[in-house]
């Protein structure tokens, strides 16, 4: 073998080193001791395609840990993870592929509770530049205390428009604090939806000037 | 008219006489309650809800027995009302609206626990990571946890092997391993 041979071989394996992907950094790193071997390996390659896929893998990992601690088997936890990955992309896709990594997961969450991907298209077209995220949320946690979940669409769409982030979870707490007392689910938000309307068409016509976007509490 | 009658006849006349205050006394309150903070800061909540910080402005002997009196009863009810059996009951609702960091109060009533924690995204699901502190109430366990604005999914971890909703929250719909969590929402703004 002359010189030139061998240091085209070492420049070979060198380049190979460099091609394949590194078997430990593509690994997360909190996964490890938490999971069986087996589990992590198939964990680890969902995350590398949400990776791939422009998806957030925070989710994912959350959603493998909270099945180790809670005691789950391992293919309980790999579908869990691949479920809500397929949650994620669908998410992504009607929120935008600008949409936030908080706001894909709070958009998964809905999906889970049963809203349409068109539902969270539609509150994008409302709130085009504001954060989803605890819209999106509150949508969810009202289907949660037993809303229908086309009633609680409806309701954050209508609060869309003027609401901003603790006018939502002010809303929220009230027809949780109503349902808790004895109130139907869906009679508290009617009811509190609403107070909030009135409050923000009050304010519209009491500030003449004002922008329909200023914060109200209601 | 029985000897007991007459004496707890006797007691009533005495509790039916009107209490007498200092007359600053009612000044003095409303004095206290006008420097105190309005409600609606998560922080201003968690503030007022710090166990036993708090002093009682008592006016006259006479009007410290009434307002002993008047705590003792509300103690009472409250223990009664807090003693809901083993699923826990909660005393705040962990919401906050705030820019940044939110500084959220998880609390949870379990007597008879010997250790509680929180479990949830918010420290990687670690059964151990943040135990619950006991307050001198009895079953009353409570914690603060800082959360950045998002939506956070947790349980509580009772005595290493119960997991325990909270009841102040509202539950998830996405619980893929059987025992349900809650989740908390902190907004950015």
């Amino acid at each position: 073998m002359t010189m030139l041979q061998r240091m085209c071989g070492m420049v070979g394996i060198a380049a190979l080193f460099v091609a394949l992907p590194d078997p430990v950094g593509a690994q997360e790193p909190r996964l490890q001791g938490r999971l069986q071997d087996a589990v992590r390996v198939e964990v680890d390659a969902l995350l590398l395609q949400a990776r791939e896929a422009g998806l957030p893998t925070e989710p994912l990992v959350d959603r493998a840990l909270e099945g180790a601690s809670k005691g789950a088997s391992g293919e309980r936890i790999v579908a869990a993870v691949r479920r809500l990955a397929g949650e994620l992309e669908t998410a992504r896709d009607a929120m935008g592929q600008r949409a936030r990594p908080e706001e894909l997961a709070a958009g998964a969450s809905a999906l889970r509770a049963g809203a349409a991907p068109e539902d969270l298209s539609r509150l994008r077209g409302y709130r085009p530049d504001q954060s989803l995220t605890v819209a999106v949320a509150v949508l969810a946690d009202l289907v949660a205390v037993g809303v229908p979940v086309d009633t609680a669409v409806a309701a954050v769409l209508v609060l869309a428009g003027a609401a901003d982030d603790a006018d939502y979870i002010a809303f929220r707490r009230s027809v949780e604090r109503d349902v808790a007392l004895g109130a139907s689910p869906v009679a508290a938000l009617g009811v509190r939806l609403d107070a909030a309307t009135a409050v923000a068409e009050g304010i519209l016509d009491q500030g003449a000037g004002r922008t329909p976007t200023a914060p109200r509490k209601p | 008219m029985s000897e007991h009658d007459e004496w707890f006849e006797q007691v009533a006349q005495v509790l039916r006489e009107p209490v007498r205050l200092d007359p600053s006394f009612d000044r003095r309150v409303m004095d206290e309650v006008a420097r105190s903070p309005a409600p609606g800061s998560r922080l201003r909540v968690l503030e007022l809800r710090r166990p036993f910080a708090g002093r009682l402005p008592l006016a006259s002997p006479l009007g410290g027995a009434a307002l002993a009196a008047a705590a003792l009863v509300g103690v009472l009810i409250g223990r009664s009302w807090l003693a809901q059996g083993d699923t826990g009951a909660a005393l705040s609702t962990p919401v906050a609206a705030t820019v940044g960091v939110a500084p959220v109060q998880f609390v949870i009533v379990v007597p008879g626990a010997s250790s509680v924690t929180l479990v949830g995204d918010f420290n990687d699901w670690s059964r151990t990571a943040t135990p619950l502190e006991p307050a001198p109430s009895d079953g009353v366990w409570s914690v603060t946890v800082p959360l950045q604005a998002g939506r956070y999914r947790y349980a509580f971890l009772v005595d290493g092997s119960r997991w325990l909703t909270d009841p102040s929250a509202p539950r998830t719909l996405d619980d893929d391993f059987g025992p349900p969590n809650s989740v908390v929402t902190v907004g950015a703004t």
